[in-house]
This record gives C-alpha cells, structure tokens and sequence, in this order.
C-alpha cells in the first residue's frame, strides 16, 4: 500500500516516513503542501494520506475538501498530524473530511495506533 | 502583563514534551529568569509568532553544534552527515513547542493562531523584545548540551 505523506516540512516528513518504515510500510509519496498532495493523488492510486493542517498555498484542511470533492480519491482514508489541538480544530478537520487526528508531539507508537485505526475503519467501510 | 507561573508550566511542559517525543533528547529545566546568560551561544534561533486572544512569540536558541545534534536525532542520523537540514528541523522543533503551548492554552482561554517558523542562523546576532513586552527565558540542558527557549508576550 502507498501512503502520501504531506507535510512542509522535510524533518516531519523525514519523521514520519521513519516510522512508517519501521513498521512495516516503505511505499510512500511526498508532498510539501495540499497542492503538491493534488497532483501526487493524480500521479497513482494512494492507499493512505498522512497529512499536517499549517502549509503554504494549500492547508491540510483545504487539501482533504479537495480529496473528498474528486471522485476518484474521496475514499481515501486520512489521517492528520497536526500541532492544532483545540477543540475547535479537531472538530473543523473532521467535518472537512479527516478520518482520524494526531496531535504532535507524538510518539512512534502513537502514529502506529492511529495508522491501524484508520486502515481498520477503511477497510471495514 | 506578566508571565504568570501557569504560562511558565505550560511552555516548560511543551519543551519537555517535544523533546522526548520528536527529537528523542530528553531537557532539563535549570534556574529561569528574564535575561539569557551572558555566555550563551546562540548561533541558531528559531522562531514561532502567535497571535489572537495573547500575542508573542516562542525562541528557541541552541548553538550550532546543538542545532545539528538534534537535526540529527529527529532524522535518524548522526549529527556530521547532517547537511542542510538543520533549519527546517530547528523550525520544527519552534512549531512543536508553540503549538502544544498554544493547545495547553486553548483549554483556559479563546484560541490564538501561530504562525509558520523562521530561523535566524549566524554567529553575532541578539535578540531584543520590543517595548510593551515582557519576556522569559528558560534554559535547558539536553544532556551536555545547552537549549534555551524564550517566551515574549506583547501587551497589543
């Protein structure tokens, strides 16, 4: 399974791609912001987005309205990895379209928990 | 205004808590106060502005040295293959740590934006806050290593 990793900055992305490997999955496509995620969904078929809410251009909030808008990737599941915790934020992520939330700082059992989550939920739907 | 002692646990509890997770280099707290150590070596400083119901920003000051170390430690490599990367993680580490500030606060308070991070690299370089602002600095060890992380709040 390819996961997209979308985050602008190249030491979470760098984080996050870490972790995923280390348990289990080294397929993966990168992207610095929602724009960038766009194009790389139109690249192949993705089986996970992992995304940050704080881009330039595009946010992650943005990015998975514009998933959820194409037909062709409104089933992919996603996970956000944000430092946004508020309330407010989880509850305006969820209602954009985001299937789970993580809260950075995270540990690497954390994103682990979250990943199965989420694929669990997906492959149940 | 003031940097009341809750404020002062909650970027304490952000340091310490981005550190241990995402750069896996636990700090030490030392003795606090309102001006860095006249020896401090900040060759790195990376900054995060919030703004909304409190305005400010969070610093985070390290040398050069230290800035690699723990560029490296949040990449999975040693500290000399680091090439380039330091400022994106340094800027990282600045958005972790007022992120989850600004989440501690969320809980009490309206919620305030932060901004995306800028990291200042050189070698002759201090920083000054602005009139109408007050100021913290926090000093932490990572191991034999020196953090400092500045808290500024602006009365506007």
């Amino acid at each position: 399974m390819r996961i997209l990793v979308v985050d602008d900055s190249s030491t979470m992305r760098r984080i996050i791609i870490n972790t995923l490997t280390k348990i289990g999955y080294s397929d993966y496509l990168e992207a610095g912001n929602g724009r960038e995620g766009v194009d790389k969904l139109s690249a192949g078929p993705v089986g996970l987005i992992i995304t940050d809410w704080n881009m330039p251009e595009m946010s992650g909030v943005e990015f998975i309205k514009a998933v959820r808008a194409n037909e062709q990737t409104k089933h992919i599941p996603a996970l956000m990895v944000t430092t946004n915790a508020a309330q407010d934020d989880i509850a305006q992520a969820m209602a954009a379209g985001v299937n789970n939330y993580l809260v950075k700082p995270f540990t690497p059992d954390s994103i682990k928990e979250k990943i199965q989550v989420v694929l669990k939920s997906a492959q149940a739907a | 205004m003031q940097i009341t002692a809750q404020l002062t646990a909650h970027i304490v509890t952000a340091t310490v808590e981005a550190f241990e997770m995402m750069v896996g280099h636990p700090v030490e707290l030392q003795t606090q106060g309102p001006e860095a150590p006249a020896d401090w070596p900040s060759h790195v400083a990376a900054t995060v502005a919030f703004g909304g119901h409190r305005n400010g920003v969070v610093c985070i000051h390290s040398s050069a040295t230290t800035a690699n170390t723990i560029a490296g430690a949040m990449l999975g490599i040693e500290p000399g293959e680091v090439n380039g990367e330091m400022p994106d993680a340094m800027g990282e580490v600045a958005n972790l740590v007022a992120g989850a500030f600004r989440t501690k606060l969320a809980a009490e308070e309206p919620v305030s934006m932060i901004t995306v991070p800028t990291v200042t690299v050189g070698s002759d370089f201090s920083t000054h806050t602005a009139s109408g602002s007050v100021r913290q600095i926090y000093p932490f060890r990572m191991g034999n290593e020196a953090v400092l992380v500045e808290l500024v709040l602006m009365d506007r």
